[in-house]
């Protein structure tokens, strides 16, 4: 008897189409994997089973009988918890105050301390973790604050857990005691839902495997049918899209950017490269490998501890984003909301950010030359916006496009791109790679992080593979195929030789 | 843009542009607010002339309004700067005092000099000491990571308490040649003093020049409105945070200066409780305290609506003890209906003009 059976569920985000019409069922007291790409639907799965979205279309049955959750403490209530990816708790609480939150035993209005902590060591013990109860949340380490989410998620008398990528920010170790504990509550009955896209992990723990992909329901197998190979295949399966023919062709220019031995405590290790004028070097690896810290480590934002930077051929000390923007490099970050753009301010104050200066004498603001620039640039990446408009207004691909202006007024020649497509519609998005597609022709470096393989591939001159802070493998482009970066990056290939 | 018929278009841009303009609604509520008290305040005759006189519409009243307003606006300018940057100054009444009485016991040590020697050494000290508070509530600000309400809660208290010892808490009086700066007649009446609502204007001026036109001010709205994109675009958010300190603590010396030299005396007393006035004029001109919105002259404007609310109660002949309930209830209220307009205005503008956009709205997509 299926314990879930999801059925024709359809989930639509402004712009993107994150599941479509996705049909299938699991086996009550089993671990169920649901992997797929970067964006392929399966955290979105977790969170409408767990009440934190609401699907579109499409029903979920538990136990045969149709629920619909308005919000998670419903989906509790049936007995339907999630574990996050990004843990959230009140960090200034107890462990007690934390695990009993909602319903803190109280006396005359004052919580009663002893009892808290009293239910909150039942409730740890219960899954075998050993916590005070009276620490405050945030003296804990990721493992053990994910322990409390887990002892908070079978406090519901959990029949379903859902893990969303918990091994993403825990050690080897912290890990094998995590898949200890499913192990243990699978044995209690508990169906588990384990999203991820790590393979060994997932064999490791899990009975049935759910292939997702671009939102679709791909395939849904016992785990003992699926060995890593297929599951790749069936995770991919598309044939790549087609870009514009790239800068592949050109001959590499001179060298403009190098990193020797770099490295940053708890985010990279020994990490070196060079990039080239006219070059798109790719970087490649999963959430967490180290490619937007390595990113923010050359830009000046975050100190790298060891290693050295050279710019067009000279040793740069970058200490500042400053420094990094009059060295002329410039950073699309990941998230560009929050790292990209002032969203209060208007679309060309946000473009001229970097480089107010230059339409400047004596401080004073040229309005004219900023204008005329503003309006050049707007033009060249089509910006599809009134220069006054507020930015928090536009659209994903719009505003990416401001940030990417922002750059290419600065005139910078080394470019990294972070993700510089995340979030984008589909007509932006191929705007954007014939930019940096044009980029790279007209001599410019570009450092191109992004999750999407089929990009990193199509856009790349060459593809340098990370897995947890360290270089794996370089790739040239003609070479990469997304089983095989996908190898490289989950580490399921240690024969590949590193670079 | 092109129409049949230019003439309206212009007329609708120019309409556009008032009803885009932040101080719109502000503006609105003097002007209904001077309305009311005109009709409502009566006359009289003038014992002089034998003219009808309104009570309240008249150039004295006017101008002393605006010698009211002057130190609460040209601090409010300052303090503006400093909440459109994210933060905000509570010290601004204390560096008024410090510098008020720095500047009057410098120039009693000094002895009697010509009257433009002594109003250079005045201003010289006064706007000196007010920087270097400035400074030093900056400094704090960004060297020691603590929310700068404490920073300057602390110093509010800290500069006063120097104000306080170094006068031995007496009145310390001014030379006669700033009185005679800032009771300038210029040309007026014989008891018109126009010259703190005349420093007032330029101050705001300056400010919204200042905001509007230089590298700098563009800088102070970006680091309010997101600091960390301020960072990843290569600003200096420490520098900018410390210039708007500065800012406001010299706008603080020119009030203070303005103020001890028009009634002659300056004390550690003075303009006690005026940093909730001049945030209050500030967040009634539309400053939001998260930061990245505000704009000088609103914030002028916010101090006049406080200090014209002050006057309709003395025109009205109201029970003065009511004046703090009922400055507070306006200025909530003031707050309120200026939130819900720009709302109302916002929403209009979204559905009245059609941005040349096809693509949808996507917002992160979540993974």
């Amino acid at each position: 008897m299926a314990a879930i059976a999801f059925s024709g569920i359809t989930k639509r985000f402004p712009g993107a189409l994150a599941l479509s019409n996705v049909s299938f069922d699991i086996r009550s007291g089993t671990c169920h994997a649901v992997c797929g790409e970067n964006g392929a639907g399966k955290s979105t799965l977790g969170k409408i089973l767990s009440g934190l979205q609401k699907p579109d279309a499409g029903e979920i049955r538990l136990d045969g009988e149709v629920v619909s959750f308005e919000d998670p403490r419903d989906a509790l209530a049936s007995g339907v918890a999630m574990v996050h990816q990004e843990l959230a708790f009140c960090e200034n609480l107890t462990v007690g105050e934390n695990l009993c939150l909602g319903q803190l035993p109280r006396r005359f209005g004052f919580v009663q301390r002893d009892v808290v902590n009293a239910r909150a060591r039942e409730l740890l013990s219960a899954i075998g973790a050993s916590i005070d109860p009276a620490r405050p949340m945030d003296t804990l380490t990721v493992a053990e604050q994910q322990l409390v989410q887990i002892a908070c998620a079978v406090r519901a008398a959990a029949k379903v857990l859902v893990f969303d990528e918990p091994t993403s920010s825990l050690g080897a170790d912290d890990a094998e005691r995590l898949f200890a504990l499913i192990d243990e509550l699978k044995s209690r009955g508990v169906t588990i839902i384990y999203v991820s896209h790590r393979m060994k992990e997932i064999h490791r723990l899990c009975d049935d495997i759910t292939v997702l992909r671009d939102g679709r329901h791909v395939a849904t197998r016992a785990a003992s049918e699926l060995d890593e190979p297929a599951l790749i295949q069936l995770m991919i399966g598309r044939k790549l899209e087609q870009y514009l023919p790239a800068s592949m062709a050109e001959e590499c220019g001179e060298e403009r950017l190098r990193v020797e031995h770099l490295s940053r405590d708890g985010a990279f290790e020994d990490v070196s490269f060079t990039l080239h004028a006219g070059e798109v070097l790719g970087l490649a690896g999963l959430i967490g490998a180290g490619r937007s810290e390595i990113a923010q480590s050359i830009f000046g934002l975050e100190r790298a501890g060891r290693g050295t930077v050279w710019v067009r051929g000279e040793r740069a000390e970058i200490r500042s984003a400053r420094d990094a923007v009059q060295l002329r490099i410039g950073y699309v970050p990941e998230d560009r909301k929050k790292q990209g753009l002032v969203l209060s301010m208007r679309t060309d104050e946000n473009s001229t950010l970097p480089t107010l200066q230059q339409f400047a004498r004596l401080g004073w603001i040229d309005k004219r030359r900023e204008g005329a620039v503003v309006r050049r640039l707007f033009e060249r990446l089509r910006v599809r916006a009134r220069p006054d408009a507020v930015t928090a207004e536009l659209s994903g691909g719009n505003q990416q496009k401001i940030v990417m202006a922002k750059w290419l007024a600065a005139e910078c020649d080394i470019l990294i791109l972070d993700e510089p497509t995340r979030g984008v519609d589909v007509g932006a998005k191929a705007e954007l790679h014939a930019w940096i597609d044009e980029l790279a022709i007209h001599g410019c470096a570009v450092l191109l992080i992004s999750s999407e393989l089929p990009e990193l591939i199509n856009l790349s001159t060459r593809i340098l593979v990370l897995r947890n802070g360290r270089v794996v493998g370089e790739v040239a482009r003609a070479a990469a195929t997304q089983e095989g970066l996908l190898r490289m990056m989950t580490g399921t290939d240690e024969t590949l030789p590193a670079a | 843009m092109t129409s049949a018929l230019p003439g309206t278009s212009q007329i609708r841009r120019a309409a556009a542009l008032l009803l885009k303009s932040q101080q719109i609604g502000i503006v609105a509520v003097l002007l209904v607010l001077g309305l009311a008290l005109t009709f409502a305040a009566g006359s009289h005759i003038d014992a002089l002339s034998g003219v009808r006189v309104n009570n309240f519409l008249n150039a004295y009243t006017l101008v002393q309004i605006g010698t009211d307003a002057s130190s609460f606006a040209i601090m409010g300018v300052g303090a503006t700067i400093v909440i459109i940057a994210g933060g905000i100054d509570l010290s601004v009444g204390a560096i008024y005092a410090l510098s008020g009485v720095g500047m009057a016991m410098v120039l009693r040590a000094v002895g009697p000099m010509g009257p433009v020697a002594t109003v250079a050494v005045a201003l010289a000290t006064c706007l000196s000491i007010a920087l270097l508070c400035g400074l030093a509530n900056g400094f704090m600000v960004i060297g020691l990571g603590v929310h700068p309400f404490i920073i300057t809660l602390g110093t509010m208290w800290v500069l006063r308490g120097l104000a306080f010892v170094v006068s031995h808490a007496e009145s310390v009086l001014v030379p006669d040649a700033l009185t005679n700066v800032a009771k300038a007649r210029l040309g007026l009446s014989a008891d018109l003093f126009p010259v703190p609502l005349l420093v007032m204007l330029i101050v705001t001026a300056i400010g919204q020049v200042y905001l509007s036109r230089t590298v700098s001010g563009r800088h102070v709205f970006a680091i309010g409105g997101n600091p960390e994109a301020s960072r990843y675009s290569g600003l200096r958010v420490d520098r900018v945070k410390l210039g708007v300190y500065a800012i406001s603590g010299l706008s603080a010396g020119i009030a203070a200066f303005l103020g001890a030299s028009f009634y002659g005396s300056a004390t550690s007393s003075d303009a006690n409780g005026y940093e909730l006035y001049v945030i209050a004029a500030a967040v009634v001109g539309g400053a939001s305290l998260i930061g990245g919105k505000g704009s000088a002259i609103s914030a002028t404007l916010g101090a006049i609506l406080i200090v014209m609310i002050r006057q309709a109660i003395r025109t009205l002949h109201l029970d003065q003890n009511y004046e703090w309930i009922i400055i507070g209830s306006a200025m909530i209220l003031a707050v309120v209906l200026d939130q819900g307009g720009t709302r109302l205005l916002a929403r209009r503008m979204a559905a009245g003009s059609s941005p040349p956009e096809p693509t949808t709205v996507a917002p992160e997509a979540d993974s």
